[in-house]
């Protein structure tokens, strides 16, 4: 009830005292402060700069704000009225403190501040048409406070003082003031920064001009939280700091530059804080127009052709049509001349629509996709050593069957034109995985149509020089003329084919195990033992044989796959053997060791990301996370998105992002999780556990 | 290698501030309400001894004002009769208005039962209950910052306004005329089912004299 009475008492001083300080009074007292108008000179002098300060001096254990007042309170406004020319300036704040007010902190002065302002006197033109008194400048500042404690008091004066004006000035009384304020003042020198917004921080970097105890102060109040500690990050490569800031409540900042004052009490700078706009983030930047991706698939269908496991089946093609390219009498050549080339499309079309159909189903899919499951790898080893095999003329010889082969690829109907093409798309893909990656990457995160058209593109290129021999007679008959010379080459390219064989069998391996792979060669074995039984013998023994090699080939084929599952987490993979705390990125890895029933965890980085670097501070530097990365069945994998990178942006396009930082831990094929965007290693350290837990559950 | 561990040994132990940090901002984050969000509902005792919950008003706009009678920002907007009128016009509307006094007992703006009723009387406020919360739980529970603070709850429960209750952040009653009041932009911009400008303001006015 006393406290009632004395905030009654208080409120009717306040009252009071605002009538008494309307005179013309250069000072004044509200309820526990005294408030003053000060000049550092004498004199004001015209065209020169000079100085007035607001004194506000609260009682002990109350205070003023700063600019802004942090969580509650409000900075003093002053609004100058004058008889005289004169320009006013910005106030100039002295370095504030951090005060905490219960559950709040503001920024304010617990002590006598002065707020300094600028001010020059333009000319005495309007004194002299003014007032009688040319000599003398009147100048009032409508000034408001607030004032507190625990508890706030507002208050408003206007405060008035007279300087005349001389030619020249002399220090004032208060001049000392002045001079004692200017060293609280913050450095003129203006610092930059960068920032970026995380879901719950705000990241900044900053490059202190030397080390010390230093705090952020926004100069807007619905940046951070202004209770909440900030986190001060040195950078051991270069003299930047990264500071972690908790968003406000009230948070609303797009991409605008935000200033800040940076101090340690003693000194402090101004800083303006740039949106770190990540070089290829942007959508235009790693969009280029479509007519440009087309014609970057044509030209790389147009490559494909001189690809080492395409090129034997197309030579095997061209020299086929060298045979044919006298002859006449073809009755189907207009319509099989185009066989080719629908073969080709509608392999593509198909890939497309499947992929497609895989994206709108959410999956995590690439160019390739098909060569992440062993199954189809072994088969197409198996198709693989069979070309070879033809290529030698080790061709089975039984019934039906004796030229199979060679009409399908090498006739020119248009069924075997047709079967060209998609065998030409099947055998290619092995070798383009890797190759055209970059290319497919843009059209897996484009619109469908888009998709469709980048694959047409593609699948055109690839057609091309093919479709131009089986169309044109004039390229046919530039094709050499046909000799035993023709024998020779072909019999040459079945190496090519086989080098494909060693490639897969080595992927193979990355898939499965040393076990499975030996069962693979075996397979290989004996079926290059059947089917050279079924060309040397004939009729029925010939058909047997080469049922029986079909079903080797089948039969390996597809228990590979079961291989997999059985041996996945106690096998030693080429990528473990040569394991270190992290490996690259890459998308076939990511999908292999998924496969293995592995615990991935991909970091998706990149130098310029101040986010990445506190988090790779903070969490990726501990010693229990590394310990536990260590472990055999953990892969950290590391995606550098410095520099522009296709294959990059299509996994971060997969979780809907456009930049980094991005951390997913999988479970296996069982489960992926995203972690937040700032990092604890206990976050780290749970999600890798959790995912282990998963997997054991899941096996037992 | 001598530096780096060092070095590691450093980042070890500000990690353990940075973890406080991040539980801390998460706290605080899952403790305040998220506008478009269902408001949280809640129950306390109003100026007449009766319960009153959030849930009672299924159906209809509900207003959130936190105040305290002391604070000069409140007196800004009672003094001008600016507040009131408010409360007028949107109880007339058969919106609910609820003003919520969160300081703990001892502190300023806390007052009794009988103290609320006599201040609705001389000041010609119209609320629609005086709701006491001493223990600060629901002023903490809303993330209720400063008096006044204002929310808006729909008629679905949804929580559409919070924040400020103007737009000129003084405790001067000149400026009131000046500003855009959020209450009254918000409850239009409701009523013609138009999507609210503003709705999460920095509120402005005294800190709340909460228990702790």
């Amino acid at each position: 009830m006393t406290t009632a009475i004395v905030r009654v008492i208080s409120l009717l001083l306040l009252l009071s005292f605002c009538t008494v300080a309307a005179g013309n009074q250069h000072s004044a007292s509200g309820p526990h402060i005294r408030v003053s108008l000060l000049s550092e000179h004498q004199s004001l002098v015209v065209g020169q700069q000079q100085w007035l300060g607001i004194r506000l001096s609260p009682e002990l254990e109350w205070h003023t704000y700063w600019r802004n007042a942090g969580d509650s309170g409000e900075a003093p406004n002053v609004s100058w009225q004058t008889n005289a020319d004169i320009n006013f300036g910005e106030i100039q704040w002295p370095l504030p403190e951090q005060i905490p007010v219960a559950h709040l902190v503001n920024y304010g002065y617990s002590g006598d501040i002065l707020l300094m302002v600028p001010i020059t006197l333009n000319s005495i033109d309007t004194l002299n048409a003014t007032t009688e008194n040319a000599t003398t400048a009147r100048i009032s500042a409508e000034l408001s406070w607030l004032v507190c404690k625990e508890d706030c008091i507002p208050g408003w004066a206007t405060l008035t003082i007279e300087l005349p004006i001389s030619v020249t000035n002399h220090t004032s009384v208060d001049a000392g003031l002045f001079q004692q304020t200017r060293k609280r003042l913050p450095a003129p020198q203006k610092l930059n920064g960068k920032y970026e917004i995380t879901e719950q921080f705000l990241t900044l970097s900053v490059e202190p001009p030397h080390s010390a105890n230093w705090q952020l102060m926004p100069l807007r109040a619905d940046l951070v939280q202004h209770n909440q500690k900030q986190q001060w990050l040195a950078d051991n490569n270069s003299n930047s700091a990264n500071v972690l800031l908790a968003k406000s409540d009230y948070f609303s900042v797009v991409d605008e530059p935000l200033e800040f004052l940076m101090t340690d009490g003693n000194n402090g700078y101004y800083l303006t804080a740039h949106y770190n706009q990540s070089p290829s983030v942007t959508n235009s930047a790693y969009k280029p127009p479509i007519w440009l991706l087309l014609a970057f698939a044509f030209i790389g269908g147009l490559i494909l052709n001189i690809m080492p496991c395409v090129l034997p089946v197309l030579s095997l093609k061209a020299m086929a049509l060298a045979h044919h390219a006298n002859n006449e009498h073809d009755s189907n050549r207009s319509l099989s001349h185009w066989g080719y080339l629908l073969g080709i499309l509608a392999s593509f079309w198909l890939f497309a629509g499947l992929i497609l159909v895989l994206k709108s189903g959410g999956n995590a899919i690439g160019w390739g996709f098909h060569l992440q499951e062993p199954a189809v790898i072994a088969a197409l080893a198996f198709l693989f050593v069979f070309i070879a095999l033809m290529l030698w003329d080790i061709a089975p010889s039984g019934a039906g069957f004796a030229n199979l082969g060679n009409k399908l690829t090498e006739g020119v109907g248009f069924s075997s034109q047709f079967f060209t093409g998609v065998l030409a798309v099947i055998v290619a893909s092995p070798c383009t995985a890797p190759f055209m990656a970059t290319a497919l990457g843009v059209a897996m995160v484009s619109p469908a149509l888009d998709t469709l058209l980048i694959f047409t593109a593609l699948a055109l290129g690839f057609a091309l020089p093919l479709s131009l021999l089986s169309l044109s007679p004039q390229f046919a008959k530039a094709l050499p003329k046909p000799g035993p010379w023709m024998e020779t080459f072909k019999q040459f390219i079945a190496f090519p084919m086989l080098a494909t064989v060693v490639w897969l069998v080595w992927v193979f391996l990355g898939q499965t195990n040393s076990l499975a792979q030996l069962i693979l060669l075996c397979g290989l074995l004996l079926f290059t033992l059947l089917i050279w039984f079924a060309h040397k013998s004939r009729g029925k023994k010939s058909l047997i044989a080469l049922i029986l090699a079909v079903i080797t080939a089948i039969y390996i084929s597809v228990s590979a796959n079961n291989k997999v599952n059985e041996n996945a987490t106690n096998q030693q993979l080429p990528s473990a053997r040569a394991k270190q705390n992290s490996q690259p990125y890459d998308p076939t890895l990511l999908s292999e060791l998924r496969n293995q029933q592995q615990v991935v965890i991909v970091n998706m980085t990149a130098d310029w990301c101040i986010t990445c670097k506190v988090n790779e501070h903070v969490a990726f530097k501990d010693p229990q996370l590394n310990q536990l990365l260590q472990q055999s069945d953990v892969h950290y994998l590391v995606g550098d998105w410095t520099n522009k990178n296709n294959t990059i942006l299509q996994y971060l396009n997969q979780y809907q992002r456009s930049g980094v930082p991005l951390y997913v831990v999988y479970a296996g094929s069982k489960s992926a999780r995203i972690l937040p965007q700032i990092l604890t290693p206990e976050i780290v350290i749970n999600a890798i556990k959790q995912a282990q837990q998963e997997l054991n559950h899941a096996n037992k | 290698m001598q530096t780096n561990r060092r070095n590691t040994n450093k980042w070890y132990s500000s990690k353990y501030w940075l973890i406080a940090l991040v539980s801390m901002a998460s706290l605080t984050a899952t403790a305040a309400v998220k506008v478009d969000k269902a408001a949280p509902n809640f129950q306390l005792t109003n100026s007449q001894g009766e319960q009153v919950s959030l849930a009672d008003f299924s159906g209809k706009y509900v207003v959130l004002e936190w105040t305290n009678h002391q604070c000069p920002y409140v007196k800004k907007h009672y003094d001008s009769d600016n507040m009131q009128a408010l409360q007028r016009k949107y109880t007339d509307q058969d919106v609910v208005w609820l003003s919520i006094i969160s300081s703990a007992p001892g502190k300023q703006g806390h007052v009794s039962p009988d103290k609320a009723e006599q201040l609705s009387k001389s000041r010609n406020a119209a609320p629609s209950h005086i709701l006491f919360d001493e223990s600060g739980e629901i002023g903490k529970l809303y993330g209720a910052k400063t008096t006044p603070h204002m929310y808006i709850v729909d008629q679905q429960g949804t929580l559409r306004y919070a924040g400020a209750i103007d737009s000129i952040k003084s405790a001067n009653p000149a400026d009131i005329a000046k500003a855009t009041n959020y209450v009254d932009a918000s409850m239009a911009s409701l009523a013609k089912g138009e999507t609210i400008a503003k709705k999460l303001t920095p509120p402005y006015g005294c800190s709340i004299k909460y228990k702790s």
